[in-house]
C-alpha cells in the first residue's frame, strides 16, 4: 500500500502468485539489504558561468549537456537559445553527473557579480550534496519452485530509501521491479516497489540504478532455491533463463536473447564444476538491463579532401561513446577512422540529445549517425557512378576508394569526389533524426510504464562469474578471477564495449566488497576516500571478457545498450563464490570483511 | 587575509632556533599529514610553519657501533621499505614502512612524522615498541631521549616538548643470545592506500636449541596508542616455540586491546582480530628467526 512519503509505488503483476505457491514443491524467502554506494567520479562537480550580453555560457562537468541546458531556461526564465553549455573532457560520471544541477546557481551569481563565478565541489561534497547516489534497499523475495528448479513464482516487495529529493527515482522504481524479476522465465509475479522520502543524500540514476543491488539479492536467492532443490547455480539458471518466444515479466515477447549462451561460456571460462583450492570459490549471477530508444541526431559534413566532421549532441563521458562514432562513420563512409573528426558536447553545435545515460549514446546517436552517412554515401556512390560509368549498386567503398565491385583497379578517392562536387557547387553534408523504435508496450494487470518502462527494449544480457578466495579468519575476500560474457547485440566499438566490461566489473566489486556509505544520527561517517574505499589497482582481479553476438530489433546495425549492464551481476557473482568458499550466505551489502566473519562465526555457533 | 610564516631553515641549528622563539610552530617534513589534514575541514594549517625538508643530515640510516640502527627523522618510508639492512635486521620496521599509504606517500612521507602524527593506526609505531626504540628530541636546550612508548602519549599526542625536533631514532642492538626475527602484519580491507584496522608487530629470538630467549609483541590500532603486549610475550619466553604455543600467545595478547567503535570496524570485530593478526605476525618472526638459526 502507498503511502505518503511514498514518491515512487510501481508494481509487475502476472499470473495468480498465490496458487503458484500452493502448487509449488518448495518455497524459499529470504530478505536482503543493501547500503547507500556513490559514483564517486575522481574529478568533482565543477561549473563555471560568464555572461555576454543577454546569453551565458556555462562550462560545466554535466552528463546531460541538454538537461542542464533546459534547467538553466526554466529557472532563470530565459530561451535555451540564449543559454550555452560547454562540457570540457570529464573526468568520469558514473551517473553521478546526471540531471540539472547547478548550473543555473553559478549563472545567477555570475549575472549578479558582473564576472565569470567558479564552483568545485569538494570531495566532501560529492559524497553529501548531489542528488545521486545508488538507493539503499531491502528486498524480500519470496520464490516457488518445482523438484525440476524451474521457478513457478515470485513475490518480491523492494523498499528504496531515496533520500531528501525524488529526482529520478520513480523510475528506477520500475526498473527495480523488472530487475527483481530478472532475466527468467516465471509464470506468475507478483511484485512491487517503493521508494521512501528520508533525510539522506537523495539518490538516483547512477550507472544502472537499483541493478547492481537488486541482482545481487537476486541471484543469491537464485543460488539458495538451487541449494533447496539440490541442483547448483548452472543447472537453475539454465533452466529458467529466458529465450526467444518467452515472455517477460510484463508481457513483451522476447526476441534476440543471448543469455543461455552467455552462462554457457562463463560457467566454461571460470571452469564451473572444477575443484577449486582451499577456501576458494566460484559463483555464477545473470543480469540484463534495457536499451533505450531517444531521439537523436547528427550532423555529418564531408570534407573537400575526403574528410569527415561529426557534429553531435551526445556526451562523452570517458566511456568512449562518442569517441566510438569515428568507427562508425569510418566504417559507412569507406575512410580511415583518423579522418574522422568529432564536434560535440557543446548545446551550440549538435542538436538535443539525452545525454550520457541510459547506455543510450551508441545505441541512439549511432543510428543517426548511420542514418547521416547513408545520405552522403549515396552522393558519393551517384558521383562514383557518374565518373566510373558504372551503376551505383555495383559500387563500393573501401579504404577511401569507390570501387567497381570485383573489378577494383576501376575506382576513384573518395577525396576526388567531394572535389569534384565542390567544384559543381554542391557540398557533401547531410542531417539525421530517424524516429527510435517504440518501446514495447506491457501487459495484464501492471502498473509499470506509467513513468518510463513498461517493459526492456531491447535487452542486453549477461553472465558474470567470480572466482574469490575467503580469509576465513578475517572474513577479508580477494576477488581472482571474474569472467564476463555479454551479449550486446552487434558490437560497433570492440575496444570500448571491452572497456565498459572492466570497469563496470571493478565498480561492482568495490559496491559488493568495500564501498558502502555509514550513516550515524543522520550524518555520513565516511564522506571521503580514506574511508568510502574504493578498489585500488592492487584489488582488481584478472578479468576475462566475451561477448554472444545477437540482432537487435531497434539498435544500430542490431547493437545494444553497452555502458550500465556489466556493473550488475558481478557483486552477486561475488556473493555467491563467497557461499560456495565458506558455505554461508552473506545478506548485507556491502559484504565487508566484519560482515562476512559475523555470517562465518553465526554459523559455526548454530 | 592570511597571516602565515613559513620558514625553511638549512641547517638543523637554524631550525632549533627557529622553534626556540615560534613555539605554536608546525613543523613539515613531507606534508602528507599536516597538509592532508589542512585541506580537510577539521583542522587548519599552523600560523606557523617550519619546513624542515632542507635538513639533509637527518635523512640517514646508519648502523651503528654497537650493532644497533640510527635512522634520521627525514627517512622516508620507501628508504625504509628498500633498506636492505632494515629489511635484513629490523624486517619488522620494513614491513611496516612498506604498506603505508601508496607509493606516492612511502616516496615523501618520514618516519619522524608519521611518529609525531602519532596515530594510533600508525604503521610504525608497533615495529618500534618491539625493537625498543628511543626518540632523540634536540633543542636549543640540548638532547633529550625517551622511549617510543613514553613519546607516544595518546591519539595525536606525544611527548615531544614545543621547541624540540623530532632529530632520529635509536633501535638499541637486538636481543642475545639467539637469533631475531621480526615482522608486522595488519589487517587490511583492500591492498593498497589502506590503513591499519588491527596491526600487529612481533619479535622472537631463538637460541640454537630452539628455546625463546626474548619475545615481544605490539599492537596496533586497538587502543589509544600502539602498545606492547605484555602477558603474551611472558608465555613465549623460555619455551620452546611451537604452533600452539604461539596460538596461546596471541590469545593472550587481547588483554591489552581496547578498542573503539568507528566507521573501519566495531570494538568487538577489532578485538576478535587481535588474536588472529598477532597469530600472522608471530609466526612469521618466528619463521625468520628459524631461518636465521639454520643459516
Amino acid at each position: 500500500v502507498r503511502n505518503a512519503n511514498d514518491c515512487g509505488y510501481v508494481t509487475i503483476v502476472k499470473g495468480d502468485v498465490i496458487a503458484a505457491f500452493n502448487q509449488a514443491d518448495e518455497v524459499i524467502e529470504e530478505r536482503y539489504h543493501c547500503d547507500q554506494s556513490h559514483p564517486v567520479p575522481i574529478e568533482p562537480h565543477a561549473i563555471v558561468a560568464q555572461w555576454q550580453g543577454e546569453r551565458v555560457t556555462i562550462w560545466s562537468t554535466s552528463q546531460v549537456p541538454f538537461s542542464a541546458r533546459s534547467g538553466v531556461a526554466e529557472t532563470l526564465q530565459m530561451p535555451e537559445s540564449n543559454v550555452r553549455i560547454v562540457v570540457p573532457h570529464l573526468g568520469g560520471g558514473f551517473g553521478g553527473k546526471c540531471e540539472f544541477h547547478f548550473e543555473a546557481h553559478v549563472a545567477a551569481l555570475a549575472k549578479k557579480a558582473g564576472r565569470p563565478v567558479r564552483v568545485v565541489f569538494s570531495r566532501h561534497d560529492e559524497f553529501v550534496a548531489p542528488d545521486k547516489v545508488n538507493h539503499p534497499i531491502v528486498i524480500d523475495l519470496k520464490t516457488g519452485v518445482k523438484r525440476d528448479g524451474t521457478m513457478t513464482a515470485r513475490a518480491a516487495r523492494i523498499v528504496m530509501d531515496t533520500g531528501a529529493y525524488a529526482s529520478d527515482a520513480p523510475s528506477i522504481a520500475e526498473i527495480a521491479t523488472m530487475m527483481a524479476a530478472g532475466p527468467y522465465d516465471i509464470a506468475n509475479l507478483d511484485i512491487n516497489a517503493h521508494t521512501i522520502y528520508t533525510n539522506k543524500t537523495p539518490a538516483g540514476s547512477v550507472r544502472a540504478p537499483s541493478g547492481p543491488q537488486i541482482a545481487w539479492a537476486v541471484e543469491q536467492h537464485t543460488d539458495e532455491i538451487a541449494k533447496r532443490v539440490g541442483i547448483d547455480g548452472y543447472q537453475i539458471r539454465t533452466r529458467n533463463l529466458l529465450q526467444d518466444g518467452d515472455y517477460g515479466p510484463t508481457g513483451q515477447v522476447m526476441s534476440a536473447v543471448g543469455a543461455k549462451e552467455c552462462l554457457d561460456r562463463a560457467a566454461q571460462m571460470i571452469g564451473h564444476g572444477t575443484p577449486g583450492k582451499k577456501h576458494e570459490g566460484i559463483g555464477l549471477a545473470c543480469g540484463w538491463w534495457f536499451s533505450l530508444p531517444a531521439p537523436s541526431s547528427v550532423y555529418l559534413k564531408m570534407n573537400v579532401d575526403g574528410s569527415a566532421t561529426i557534429v553531435t549532441g551526445a556526451q562523452e563521458n570517458g566511456s568512449g561513446a562518442v569517441m566510438g562514432l569515428a568507427l562508425i562513420a569510418s566504417e559507412e563512409l569507406g575512410i580511415s577512422p583518423d579522418r574522422v573528426s568529432i564536434l560535440y558536447q557543446d548545446t551550440d553545435a549538435g542538436a538535443w540529445d539525452m545525454g550520457s545515460s541510459g547506455s543510450q549514446t551508441t545505441f541512439n546517436n549511432g543510428r543517426a549517425l548511420i542514418a547521416a552517412a547513408a545520405i552522403i554515401r549515396e552522393r558519393l556512390l551517384a558521383l562514383a557512378s557518374e565518373r566510373l560509368e558504372v551503376a551505383p549498386e555495383d559500387l563500393e567503398i573501401h579504404q577511401g576508394i569507390v570501387r567497381v565491385d570485383g573489378t577494383p583497379a576501376r575506382s576513384v578517392p573518395v577525396a576526388d569526389l567531394a572535389a569534384t562536387a565542390f567544384a559543381r557547387g554542391e557540398l557533401l553534408a547531410a542531417h539525421a533524426s530517424p524516429p527510435a523504435s517504440p518501446l514495447p508496450e506491457s501487459f495484464g494487470a501492471t502498473c509499470a510504464g506509467r513513468v518510463v518502462f513498461p517493459a526492456f527494449a531491447d535487452p542486453t544480457f549477461v553472465c558474470q562469474a567470480a572466482r574469490v578466495q575467503v580469509d576465513p579468519q578475517t572474513g577479508v575476500v580477494h576477488v581472482k578471477e571474474i569472467a564476463a560474457v555479454h551479449d550486446f547485440g552487434r558490437i560497433l566499438n570492440p575496444g570500448g564495449a571491452q572497456g565498459q566490461v572492466e570497469g563496470g566489473i571493478v565498480h561492482s566489486i568495490g559496491i559488493g566488497l568495500t564501498e558502502g556509505t555509514v550513516y550515524r544520527d543522520g550524518r555520513q561517517l565516511n564522506p571521503h576516500l580514506l574511508d568510502y574505499k574504493l578498489l585500488t589497482a592492487s584489488d582488481v582481479p584478472a578479468i576475462r571478457v566475451d561477448f554472444v553476438h545477437t540482432h537487435s530489433v531497434g539498435g544500430p546495425r542490431g547493437a545494444k545498450g553497452v555502458g550500465e549492464p556489466p556493473i550488475i551481476p558481478t557483486a552477486g557473482a561475488v556473493a555467491n563464490a563467497i557461499a560456495n568458499a565458506t558455505g554461508v550466505r552473506v545478506r548485507e551489502l556491502p559484504m565487508t570483511a566484519p560482515r562476512v566473519c559475523a555470517a562465518i562465526n553465526k554459523d559455526s555457533q548454530e | 587575509v592570511i597571516d602565515r610564516a613559513y620558514f625553511q631553515p638549512a641547517d638543523l641549528e637554524a631550525a632549533l632556533s627557529i622553534l626556540a622563539k615560534h613555539r605554536e610552530a608546525g613543523i613539515v617534513a613531507g606534508g602528507t599529514d599536516l597538509v592532508v589534514g589542512a585541506r580537510s575541514s577539521d583542522k587548519t594549517l599552523p600560523a606557523t610553519v617550519v619546513a624542515i625538508d632542507r635538513l639533509k643530515e637527518l635523512g640517514r640510516i646508519e648502523t651503528s657501533g654497537d650493532g644497533g640502527l640510527q635512522i634520521g627523522a627525514l627517512a622516508t618510508h620507501a628508504d625504509l621499505e628498500t633498506s636492505t639492512v632494515v629489511q635484513g635486521s629490523w624486517s619488522a620496521l620494513s614491513d611496516a614502512a612498506s604498506l603505508v599509504g601508496s607509493p606516492a606517500t612511502r616516496h615523501i612521507g618520514t618516519i619522524g612524522g608519521n611518529i609525531c602524527n602519532a596515530s594510533p593506526a600508525m604503521e610504525t609505531g608497533s615495529p618500534l615498541l618491539v625493537f625498543e626504540a628511543i626518540i632523540e628530541l634536540a633543542s636549543k636546550r640540548g638532547l633529550r631521549r625517551i622511549p617510543i612508548g613514553a613519546f607516544l602519549t595518546g591519539p595525536r599526542k606525544t611527548a615531544r616538548r614545543s621547541d624540540e625536533l623530532l632529530k632520529s631514532i635509536v633501535l638499541p642492538p637486538l636481543p642475545r643470545p639467539g637469533v631475531t626475527g621480526s615482522a608486522y602484519v595488519r589487517l587490511e580491507y583492500r591492498q593498497a592506500m589502506e590503513i591499519a584496522i588491527v596491526g600487529a608487530a612481533a619479535l622472537v629470538t631463538l637460541r640454537d636449541d630452539g628455546i625463546c630467549t626474548e619475545a615481544r609483541i605490539a599492537l596496533t590500532a586497538v587502543a589509544p596508542t600502539c602498545v606492547r603486549a605484555s602477558p603474551a610475550e611472558k608465555v613465549l619466553i623460555g619455551s620452546t616455540v611451537d604452533a600452539d604455543l604461539v596460538a596461546k600467545a596471541a590469545r593472550s595478547a587481547v588483554g591489552q586491546a581496547n578498542p573503539i567503535d568507528d566507521v573501519r570496524a566495531s570494538a568487538q570485530y577489532r578485538r576478535a582480530m587481535v588474536p588472529v593478526i598477532v597469530e600472522r605476525a608471530l609466526r612469521l618472526a618466528w619463521n625468520r628467526a628459524k631461518d636465521g638459526v639454520s643459516k
